[in-house]
């Protein structure tokens, strides 16, 4: 659904992205991750023909962006971090403005989908006397009114309250239930792609330095936590039985190769410690992330 | 589909209260200077200028009369003050409050959102005119009664026109000062297409104008007169000249529109290359 070939822009002297390939499958909710100025806007407004890139190909919906930018984003709706409206007319009437640039909209199909997004009543209102999160539902409105295939949000969740950002996640989660949208999702809420992720790419200093499956940031066999009566007698059993290489923090272990965790536990019961809890300890994305961004390969 | 744009933009321009800035004032100062007018010593210097070249000054004291001394300072003054706010905002302000960005996430080309952009600009332009002479006449036909018309532009035109003639005359000049308005508004429309404020794309195509208007009046600049916009500008007053100078005419027409075309280029040129972030 979007593809970039080795994408690059510059300001002036500035390299922002750097050499970037990508490819985004279509019905994934793909994640685009980095820091502050790591690219992931430019990456978008390249998508979007807003900005021209430096070097390198962007295709969208399998036209290139450059060179056929109209059949490109025909089915593509947008939603940016902090979306701008004309305050004061309707939001009905932005509607009617805002998805006559890609084609004339029927009443009727703006209706349905005022009504989808939860803003039916309002409608009639100056965008002005929105609140944030009214905004959100509204921005959320003029990408869904083209029958998009590919949805790009831009920090959607930017500015929300909690119950905000609840929504829009469970918003983002319907709109690929039902409408089996792709969805590109650049979101600095590291538990919200987690949530909502199939894959991911992380962008630092404009290079990519992850790509991948979200399973693949979580290596689950590193450490084992383990709650027991005696954490050190527990330790000195395990070692001496060699089903435990290390130890760390008063309750992790990393197991032997081809030792499980019954094996740890029916050792322990047998000695007459008492084992509450043993689980493997899945890293979290934001440590995965952290690690990225510390110059790691993004596990410990 | 132009047409749906062109309603849009229209829908954008005219939402917004600064849009009704200029139409606001004009209807201001037209009844200030309807009041000097009357209370003043001006008829008593225009009778003067009337009877010294031998015609009778009271059939010439009328509404049409003033309402064109009224519009003479009011287009070269405050007109383009308030055309150059409007195609300054144009562009630049939706590129400051982030609305073309979103219109930009939709399949539009860069080159006709500025066409779109600069014809509402220019309906917008004509608009300001029609109402401006309108209320300008209407306002005189209040105070002053509806008699010939004496025109009077130094160094340019001296004549007296019939009340029907004149009124003619008086509705044609406004195509031209139409011209001159949407001359000002793609001039201040092509700076908004560069990066920068709203403001900045005002106050440089007003300073572009002044200093036109002021080369104009220096004297070692009377040989270079005609490659002045503020000279062109001028023509509207030829339209009101025995007999009408129809090669000025013409010729300061198609500078115009020469001039329309090239700032337009310009500025849809410097658009399509620029980067929109937000």
């Amino acid at each position: 659904m979007i593809q970039l070939k080795h994408l690059s822009k510059k300001f002036g002297e500035r390299l922002v992205v750097d050499d970037f390939t990508l490819d985004v499958p279509a019905g994934e909710i793909y994640g685009l991750l980095g820091h502050n100025g790591a690219g992931k806007s430019t990456t978008i407004g390249m998508m979007l023909g807003q900005v021209w890139p430096t070097s390198g190909d962007v295709r969208v919906c399998g036209y290139d962006v450059t060179a056929h930018r109209r059949l490109a984003l025909l089915k593509v709706g947008a939603i940016f971090e902090s979306p701008a409206f004309y305050d004061y007319l309707s939001a009905r009437r932005n509607l009617e403005i805002l998805s006559a640039y890609t084609t004339p909209t029927p009443r009727k199909r703006i209706d349905e989908i005022i009504a989808w997004v939860g803003l039916k009543g309002r409608e009639n209102s100056n965008v002005r006397t929105y609140s944030h999160g009214m905004r959100a539902r509204l921005a959320l409105a003029q990408a869904l009114l083209p029958y998009p295939k590919l949805l790009i949000l831009d920090e959607p969740s930017d500015g929300l309250d909690p119950e905000g950002i609840h929504e829009m996640r469970l918003t983002i989660q319907r709109l690929q239930r039902e409408m089996g949208l792709t969805i590109l999702l650049s979101s600095h809420f590291l538990t919200e792609v987690e949530q909502l992720c199939t894959r991911i790419a992380v962008l630092k200093q404009g290079r990519m330095v992850f790509e991948g499956p979200l399973s693949a940031t979580k290596r689950r066999e590193s450490w084992t936590r383990i709650k027991t009566g005696d954490f050190g007698l527990a330790v000195k059993e395990l070692r001496q039985a060699q089903l435990i290489t290390h130890e760390r923090d008063g309750n992790l272990i990393a197991l032997s190769p081809g030792a499980g965790p019954d094996q740890v536990v029916r050792l322990l019961v047998e000695r007459g410690i008492s084992v509450h809890e043993i689980a493997p300890m899945e890293e979290t994305l934001e440590e995965f992330y952290l690690s990225l961004m510390n110059g790691g390969d993004g596990f410990k | 589909m132009f047409y749906h744009h062109l309603r849009n933009e229209l829908w954008k321009l005219f939402g917004k209260k600064r849009t009704y800035i200029g139409f606001g004032m004009f209807l201001v100062a037209q009844n200030a200077m309807l009041v000097a007018f009357r209370y003043t010593h001006w008829q008593t210097q225009m009778t003067n200028l009337l009877e010294g070249n031998g015609y009778l000054a009271q059939e010439y004291v009328s509404a049409l009369t003033v309402a064109l001394v009224m519009l003479i300072p009011q287009i070269l003054l405050l007109m383009p003050l308030y055309v150059s706010l409007v195609g300054g905002d144009l562009v630049a302000k939706e590129v400051e409050d982030g609305t073309l960005r979103m219109i930009l996430s939709r399949p539009i080309s860069r080159f006709r959102l500025l066409l779109v952009k600069w014809v509402a600009g220019g309906i917008f332009s004509a608009l300001l005119v029609l109402v401006l002479g309108g209320t300008a006449l209407g306002f005189a036909r209040m105070w002053f009664p509806w008699k010939g018309m004496f025109v009077f532009v130094p160094g340019q035109v001296f004549n007296v026109l019939s009340a029907d003639e004149g009124i003619k005359l008086y509705m044609w000049s406004h195509v031209f000062m139409t011209l001159n308005a949407t001359v000002i508004l793609g001039i201040a429309f092509m700076f908004s297409c560069f990066n920068m404020k709203p403001a900045a794309a005002t106050i440089l195509a007003l300073s572009l104008l002044f200093a036109n208007l002021v080369m104009e009046g220096i004297p070692y600049f009377e040989e270079y007169h005609e490659y002045l916009l503020t000279y062109h500008f001028r023509t509207w007053h030829n339209v009101y000249a025995s007999p009408i100078p129809w090669s000025q005419l013409t010729q300061s027409v198609c500078v115009l529109l020469a001039f329309n075309v090239t700032t337009f280029l310009i500025g849809a040129s410097a658009f399509q290359a620029r980067d929109i972030k937000s």
